[in-house]
């Protein structure tokens, strides 16, 4: 808002023609003027100007006061704020020039109407300086003669003005020139002053509103002086080893001031500065011995001083010397501690002599060696073994007992007083109770409550449980008053220590109470891995592995097993933290779980990663009962068929192996010229291997009733044209046809009477067994049938017919055919026959073709008697059968069997024999 | 005047004796520093032997134990007066001969002055307490210097201060004679208060 008050005082002529009415010479005149030219006024006050036209305008122009109008910038005045003195005055007033600007401006309106300048002013608007309050002045040394004199003032308010501040000094009799601020308002340095006569000092400021002063500042400058600090300090080592020697030159001469000291003083690499008490270093000097340092110290000194009468300032503290002390014997043993390894020989120990370097300040200086002294407590008479080391431990092997073992610390200068450690046989003494643990400040603090007996002094012992490493055993004394201390070491956080206090005892020690600590704990590292170990229908036995040391980052509190289906919620069950299993049950069967585990420790837990199973459909048991039961009943049903099949057997037999008659059994045996027993098939076993028979039928045809045949009665037959790819056609010697011949012919040409009543009475057949075994060649056997069944009526009836017997048309067409055969058997090969059968019933060709074939390849008479025999026989199935698949006679010429493949069989031999032979 | 029994009249006397006295020793250092660096930049032998300055009242006196305080005063007082105007011509000289190119001289004899000025001013001060006013400064000033060669004037400038480092020492001690508990003029002071 001042700032809109600043009005720099710049002249701003607005002097316009108006009074162009009036020009003479070419000059133009002014009608009026402002009065006061360019006021500087006072922020706040009220300020009056007069606007005075002139009067030659007045005449001239009709130009009156009464017309005039004060503007500030643009801005018209109100006109309460006029008044009209006379006919050529106008006043403006205003209450407070804070509305003031510039520039103001005299202004009439021309007939009435045009605004016309008469003048303007500039208005400077501002404040008195304030008096310059809070005025101090101080001498500053630069040089040995050189004291300039710094004052400085609060300048008060600002004006908004150009003001100006001197500094004015003087003494009673003496005037010095002004001491006049540069760039700044506040402050002025006079630069030399004389001491020891007063000097008046203030501060004058001025500006265009006015001018105020300080009150007087009377004073001697040597009062207000800070010297310059002492330099050139030196320190040097004086005979004794807790003396040094400072010295220096002041920079201020005695003449002028007579100065103290202030010394102080530090260990190199110590922040905390000690202090030479001051009353010491009270009067002048330039030198001072520093008492009551440590020997073999390295020290940092500084110096200052100021007046005596401690009258004005301090100097700054000098330029830091170094200086060091020298050495002293050392002044207290190292500490001692021991490991005793029992492991060895039981007769000795190892024992491990282990002390701590001396401290610097018990060093006194650099220590050489140590001198271990062993010395056994059970016979005084052995005189004690020495050991002079360099190194801080000895490992010595003892016979069992009580040692006293003193280790002394030797420097330059001397040795130390000896420390002492008693080994003893056992720690039969009373160790410490309730060993506990504090994290404080950053420190593990270790606790504990001491034992009745006096106790000389514990010995606190520490290492660092770790899986990656061993236990590193440190430790550090500590005097028997106390029964609290923090560890002295590297205390690291997160990690585990365990922490042994033994007593010792002017005569033994106490055992150790050992406790495990953290300084800080954290959240375990990692979680457990949970697995299980066995699954069940709805249960669940989990297993883990504590975490190790290092994983832990702290005591284990608990864990929490969380587990949950894939849609489900999870359930959090916490478990002690000491056990390693756990069973979840309430399961759900059949469904996947997973499972994760948290570790937890006072700052946090940590999960593991998951684990996913998948429960039993069955529970334990489920699937014995119900498998054990169904293989009973199982057993037991097999069991009762068995039994049942074997009851039953009989008529199984009879249905699935029913009994055929042993043509080789059969009476017709008897009746062969030879004895079977002549040749090789009087057994049938011989003859046919077991299995070796493929089927054996006994096949009726009755003419009438084609359709009887059902499709099992012709089974054998399919089986039996499939074979006859592999086999020749055999024919029974009884009923069948030849080529060349007919048995029945030679029947009836022998004894026809006696063979027509034999075969009407007793039929003798043979069975034909066509196949061999497994591509074996098949036998060939013709077994004498025993059977007294009438004859096949197709052989019945083909003999009938033969022999000019009445029969059906069918039967009579079918033998007819036979018969037409037998007719042209004397002048037509068999092929030809052949060819005539299968151009009467292609279905049934298969038979036939294989026929066709032997009769083709080497068959001599008999054997196309058999074949005759066997066509015979199968021409009349084949015709009664289905309508069967072509089959090709090629596809069977593969197998042609040679004469000498031809089984011995009953037929032919009476044919090589001659022919049959009736009998 | 009435004012040199009162309590606060004695410790003024004795607070401008005794920062008379500092002053003197500082003003005798600073002369002692001065006249090396004059000896130096005037190119004199240091050694060299100067009649003593006329208008100066000799420092060394007879029966310097036997003068009362105020005879003190007033001998101190006639000597600095005309230390004063002997410097000022100094370092007028010293101006006009070297300018402003030896400002460290300049500035030392300024210096100088000042102090011998302010120790008039003590000593005014002081006989202003012995109940009697300083004397006028009319005739006390030194004679009008004559006419003198450079030379002779840079001998007269090292007999100045000399004469003056002398005087500082005298006046040190007729100070601390002046303020001795007991202000009996006649007494002579003790050996040990002896410079």
């Amino acid at each position: 808002m001042f700032s809109e008050w600043k009005w720099v005082a710049r002249g701003l002529y607005l002097l316009l023609n108006f009074c162009s009415l009036e020009v003479s010479g070419g000059l133009v005149q002014s009608c009026g003027h402002i009065i006061p030219e360019s006021p500087v006024l006072t922020l706040g006050s009220n300020f009056t100007a007069l606007c005075i036209l002139n009067e030659s305008c007045l005449d001239f122009g009709n130009i009156y006061a009464n017309q005039i109008i004060w503007k500030i910038k643009n801005r018209v005045v109100p006109k309460e704020q006029y008044r009209e003195i006379n006919r050529t005055v106008s006043s403006v007033t205003f209450n407070d020039t804070s509305s003031l600007a510039t520039p103001l401006t005299c202004n009439i309106l021309a007939d009435g109407q045009i605004e016309q300048n008469i003048y303007g002013i500039t208005v400077t608007i501002g404040l008195p300086p304030e008096k310059p309050k809070n005025l101090s002045c101080i001498v500053h040394q630069v040089s040995k003669l050189t004291y300039p004199m710094t004052c400085t003032w609060n300048p008060g308010r600002h004006t908004f003005l150009d003001t100006h501040y001197r500094l004015k000094y003087r003494w009673p009799q003496e005037n010095f020139p002004d001491c006049i601020p540069k760039d700044v308002n506040n402050s002025c340095t006079i630069t030399d002053v004389q001491f020891f006569v007063n000097l008046e000092v203030w501060v004058e400021a001025a500006n265009a509103l006015g001018k105020a002063e300080s009150d007087p500042l009377v004073l001697d400058p040597i009062e207000i002086v800070k010297p310059l600090s002492p330099h050139n300090l030196s320190v040097n080592s004086g005979i004794l080893p807790t003396v040094l020697k400072l010295s220096w030159e002041n920079r201020i001469s005695a003449a002028v001031m007579k100065l103290k000291f202030n010394i102080r003083y530090r260990i190199v690499g110590d922040t905390n500065w000690m202090q030479v008490p001051p009353e010491d270093t009270a009067s002048p000097r330039t030198s001072f011995s520093v008492q009551g340092l440590r020997p073999y110290t390295e020290y940092v000194f500084s110096i200052r001083c100021m007046k005596e009468d401690g009258v004005g300032y301090w100097s700054d503290w000098s330029e830091e010397k170094t200086g060091v002390t020298t050495e002293d014997k050392p002044s207290k043993g190292p500490p001692i501690w021991r490991v005793i390894d029992a492991s060895c020989p039981p007769a000795s120990w190892t024992v491990h002599l282990m002390w701590k370097p001396l401290k610097p300040f018990e060093a006194n200086g650099v220590i050489l060696q140590y001198e271990v002294t062993v010395r056994a407590k059970s016979s005084s008479s052995s005189p004690p073994e020495k050991y002079n080391v360099n190194t801080t431990n000895l490992t010595l092997k003892l016979p069992n007992g009580t040692y006293e073992v003193t280790v002394i610390a030797h420097n330059r200068v001397g040795a130390s007083p000896p420390s002492v450690l008693l080994i003893p046989a056992s720690n039969s003494k009373a160790p410490v109770k309730n060993v506990r643990t504090l994290p404080k400040d950053g420190k593990l603090w270790v606790e504990w409550t001491a034992p009745n007996s006096y106790v000389l002094k514990y010995v606190i012992e520490w290492c660092l449980v770790s899986n990656s490493s061993d236990c590193i055993i440190e430790w550090q004394n500590e005097p028997g008053s106390v029964q609290e201390t923090y560890l002295k070491g590297g205390i690291k956080p997160f990690k585990c220590y365990l922490i042994t206090v033994y007593p010792l005892y002017a005569d033994g020690q106490g055992s150790g109470q050992s406790v495990k600590a953290y300084l800080q704990q954290a959240r375990p590292s990692k979680g457990p891995t949970v697995q299980t170990k066995k699954v069940g229908k709805a249960e669940a036995v989990l297993t883990w592995n504590h975490l190790t040391v290092d994983e832990q980052n702290g005591f284990i509190r608990s864990y929490t097993i969380f587990y949950k289906t894939v849609d489900g919620n999870e359930t959090a069950v916490t478990v002690d933290p000491s056990k390693t299993e756990y069973t979840l049950s309430s399961l759900t069967s059949d469904t996947l779980y997973t499972v994760r585990m948290m570790a937890y420790t006072d700052e946090g837990g940590r999960s593991g990663p998951d684990f996913t199973f998948t429960t039993q459909k069955f529970g334990k048991g489920e699937i014995e009962a119900i498998v054990v039961p169904v293989c009973l009943a199982f057993l037991l049903i097999v069991l009762l068929g068995v039994l049942f099949c074997f009851n039953k057997r009989d008529l199984i037999k009879k249905h699935i192996w029913p009994i055929v008659p042993d043509p080789s059994k059969s009476n017709i045996a008897q009746w062969s010229p030879q004895v079977p027993a002549k040749h090789n098939f009087s057994s049938k076993d011989q003859m046919y291997p077991e299995g070796s028979f493929t089927d054996v039928s006994v096949v009726e045809i009755e003419a009438d009733d084609k359709k009887s045949f059902s499709e099992q009665d012709l089974k054998p037959f399919d089986l039996l044209k499939k074979e006859k790819s592999t086999s020749e056609g055999h024919s029974s010697g009884i009923g069948g046809s030849s080529c060349m011949s007919s048995p029945r012919q030679s029947v009836s040409d022998s004894d026809e009477g006696e063979t027509t009543q034999n075969t009407s009475s007793t039929v003798q057949y043979s069975t034909v067994v066509l196949n061999g075994y497994r591509d074996q060649t098949p036998v060939q056997v013709f077994s004498r049938s025993e059977s007294t069944q009438p004859l096949l009526d197709s052989e019945e009836r083909s003999e009938d017919h033969t022999g000019g017997g009445d029969s059906t048309t069918q039967r009579q067409q079918y033998f007819k055919q036979n018969g037409g055969q037998d007719e042209t058997n004397t002048d037509r090969p068999c092929f030809e026959r052949t060819k005539q059968i299968t151009s009467a019933n292609e279905g049934d060709l298969v038979g036939f073709a294989q026929l066709q074939i032997s009769g083709q390849n080497s068959q001599p008479l008999g054997l196309g008697l058999e074949k005759s025999t066997q066509e015979a026989a199968l021409s009349d199935i084949l015709h009664t059968s289905t309508e069967g698949q072509t089959v090709r006679p090629e596809t069977v010429e593969g197998n042609p069997p040679s004469a000498d493949e031809m089984p011995k069989s009953y037929l032919p031999q009476t044919v090589r024999q001659g022919g049959y032979m009736p009998q | 005047m009435a004012a040199a029994d009162s309590p606060s009249a004695a410790l003024r006397r004795r607070d401008l004796c005794s920062r008379g006295i500092r002053l003197a020793g500082k003003m005798r250092s600073d002369v002692v520093d001065l006249l090396d660096a004059y000896v130096e930049r005037q190119g004199l032998d240091a050694s060299a032997s100067v009649a003593a300055v006329e208008g100066v009242p000799a420092a060394a006196v007879e029966r310097w134990d036997e003068q009362t305080g105020t005879q003190r005063l007033l001998e101190n007082l006639a000597a600095y007066r005309a230390f004063r105007a002997l410097l000022a011509q100094m370092l007028e000289e010293q101006r006009e001969q070297l300018g402003e190119a030896d400002t460290a001289l300049g500035r030392a004899l300024a210096a100088v002055l000042l102090q011998v000025s302010a120790f008039a001013y003590h000593l005014e001060e002081l006989l202003r307490l012995e109940s009697r006013g300083p004397p006028s400064e009319e005739g006390a000033g030194p004679p009008p210097a004559p006419h003198l060669g450079l030379f002779e004037r840079k001998l007269r400038g090292l007999g100045v201060l000399r004469e003056l480092a002398q005087w500082a020492v005298r006046s040190a001690r007729d100070l601390r004679q002046l303020a001795k508990p007991t202000p009996g003029s006649g007494s002579a002071p003790s050996p040990a208060e002896s410079p």
